[in-house]
């Protein structure tokens, strides 16, 4: 058996109980968690396929704003409106990567943040479905099995909930034929290709995952928030901090989103209060600090180097 | 013996450059092609043609019968071709087995078989007793060797090899030409590249001989490399 899954398992036992221990700071777990499952799932992309998107706000956009407009405008059930937002994430996903994965490097990531603008412009513009620029409460939402959606406790469940599939599902890869496939194309795409890989489907499929699971996170945030205005959920900063959470924990490293999300969470959150204004300025140097010194995120810098010294004693011997 | 590939007038252009000018080839199932000429001769342009890498201007391409003019390469390599590089990448940080893996899925899904497969195939290169070391620092024979294996694991029918032997030192290359030349026992057809003459001489059936894009004479190793033509292209004219 796999360790990933033993540790995995221990976090969610944790998870279960820290409200108990913890009742009074739900809110920050919850974004934590969140913004763990977000990094982890755009690391599918970011990291294990080396596709760096600047526009995962999207389909945290999309999953919020299906479940917000479902619920206010049309009564669907926030699971049938998450099931749906998947659909379009994925959709989304794949068009979005036919059209742009023949750019390479830079461009890509522009195109990225491209896209999660128009989706921008379209949740203003479109007011009669999107509540347009003043953004959509969510007033009601069903009692499944009598259970208060709007609830703190119930947020915090979810979002645990979403970020151990998350992880659950990277841990699976990780060791599957779709798991080496993205590394391959991640390193050398013509090596990739002599070993019959379609760099091109293995992206797709990359992105149409990641963006589902994120639009998956980005449902349970609107229930969480439940109020979405399009200022904020499409905003270019929510992108960034996705990614830079990922790349600060560890591209392509199972744990290094959650770490990031801890780092980047946690600290925004101590800094905030104790700082005020000063915590932007801790915060970015903090980011330096990382990309000078830990250029491989704090998981993967690590890794590294036990690999080197796995290597450099079995030389010895 | 049966055509395991056949190409017909290949040409590729780059720009207003003709790399590679209406080359024909006809390789027969099991025997070796050595590919030689100057630098610049188009050898491994017309390697990278032969393989899908670089768009044709002009020619057909059959593998085996099946018409492959028009697929990509990794589609190529599903339909039977496999092929290294010139210069190895393997991922530094995964182990050798890993390494051999990613190729190994193309036609063992689970990852049980395909794992069998990549040790079975590390074993005919002899660096199964180092499978589970990553391929950071593999010296230079052994990431040939590496890289040999990551062709061989996706089980071609028609194996490429791009310099395969350049560099090595002579215990090193005497070992690539056995490699090599028990591949071909095995009844794989083989297409290479090479600069090394002993490797060439050793291994060839049938040697083509390229220069500035044309193919200028072809035959057995032993009369080719005789051939005054030959000597002009590397040599140059007095």
């Amino acid at each position: 058996m796999n360790r990933h899954y033993l540790i995995l398992s221990g976090l969610v036992v944790l998870g279960i109980l820290y409200p108990q221990a913890f009742p009074g700071y739900l809110s920050v777990a919850i974004t934590l968690l969140l913004f763990a499952g977000w990094a982890t799932a755009w690391d599918i992309l970011g990291g294990w396929a080396g596709q760096v998107s600047l526009g995962h706000a999207s389909f945290v956009g999309l999953g919020g704003y299906f479940v917000a407009v479902g619920a206010s405008q049309y009564g669907i059930a926030p699971w049938w409106a998450v099931a749906m937002a998947l659909v379009a994430a994925a959709v989304l996903a794949y068009l979005w990567g036919r059209l742009t994965f023949k750019l390479t490097g830079p461009y890509f990531t522009l195109s990225t943040i491209a896209i999660a603008e128009i989706l921008r412009l379209v949740a203003i513009n479109e007011g009669w479905l999107t509540g347009g620029a003043t953004g959509v409460f969510i007033m009601s939402l069903p009692e499944p099995f009598g259970l208060d959606l709007f609830a703190r406790q119930t947020n915090y469940y979810l979002a645990l909930a979403f970020a151990a599939l998350t992880v659950l599902t990277v841990i699976a890869m990780s060791r599957n034929k779709f798991g080496y496939q993205l590394r391959a194309v991640r390193e050398d795409e013509d090596s990739a290709m002599a070993s019959g890989i379609n760099p091109t489907t293995v992206k797709l499929k990359a992105f149409m995952l990641s963006g589902a699971l994120t639009a998956l996170g980005g449902g349970i945030y609107a229930i969480f928030l439940s109020f979405l205005e399009p200022h904020v959920i499409f905003y270019l900063l929510l992108s960034v901090q996705i990614a830079l959470t990922a790349i600060i924990g560890g591209r392509g490293t199972i744990w290094g989103p959650c770490v990031g999300a801890l780092l980047v969470v946690g600290s925004g959150e101590v800094f905030r209060t104790t700082f005020a204004e000063a915590n932007m300025l801790i915060y970015g140097l903090l980011i330096m600090l990382v990309v000078m010194f830990l250029p491989r995120g704090i998981v993967g810098e690590p890794a590294r180097y036990l690999i080197r010294r796995a290597y450099a004693k079995r030389a010895q011997s | 013996m049966p055509s395991a590939l056949k190409a017909d007038g290949i040409t590729v252009q780059f720009g207003g450059v003709v790399a590679v000018d209406n080359v024909s080839l006809d390789v027969q199932q099991g025997t070796i092609l050595g590919l030689i000429g100057p630098n610049g001769a188009g050898k491994t342009t017309l390697f990278n043609a032969l393989t899908g890498f670089v768009p044709l201007k002009a020619g057909r391409i059959a593998l085996h019968g099946q018409d492959v003019t028009h697929l990509a390469p990794h589609a190529r390599v599903r339909a039977g071709m496999g092929r290294t590089f010139q210069t190895e990448r393997p991922f530094e940080e995964l182990t050798l087995l890993e390494n051999v893996l990613v190729a190994a899925f193309l036609r063992e899904p689970k990852r049980r078989h395909a794992e069998q497969l990549a040790m079975q195939v590390l074993e005919q290169v002899g660096l199964a007793d180092r499978h589970d070391q990553p391929a950071l620092d593999l010296n230079l024979a052994r990431r040939r060797r590496l890289e040999l294996a990551k062709a061989l694991a996706v089980q071609p029918r028609v194996l490429f090899l791009d310099e395969m032997m350049a560099g090595l030192n002579p215990p090193a290359l005497k070992e690539m030409i056995g490699f090599v030349r028990e591949l071909a026992a095995q009844d794989l057809t083989i297409v290479m590249v090479e600069h090394i003459m002993e490797a060439i001489i050793e291994l060839s059936d049938h040697v083509i001989v390229m220069a500035n894009g044309h193919v200028i004479t072809e035959g057995l190793p032993r009369e080719v490399i005789e051939d005054p033509r030959v000597i002009t292209a590397y040599l140059g004219e007095d």
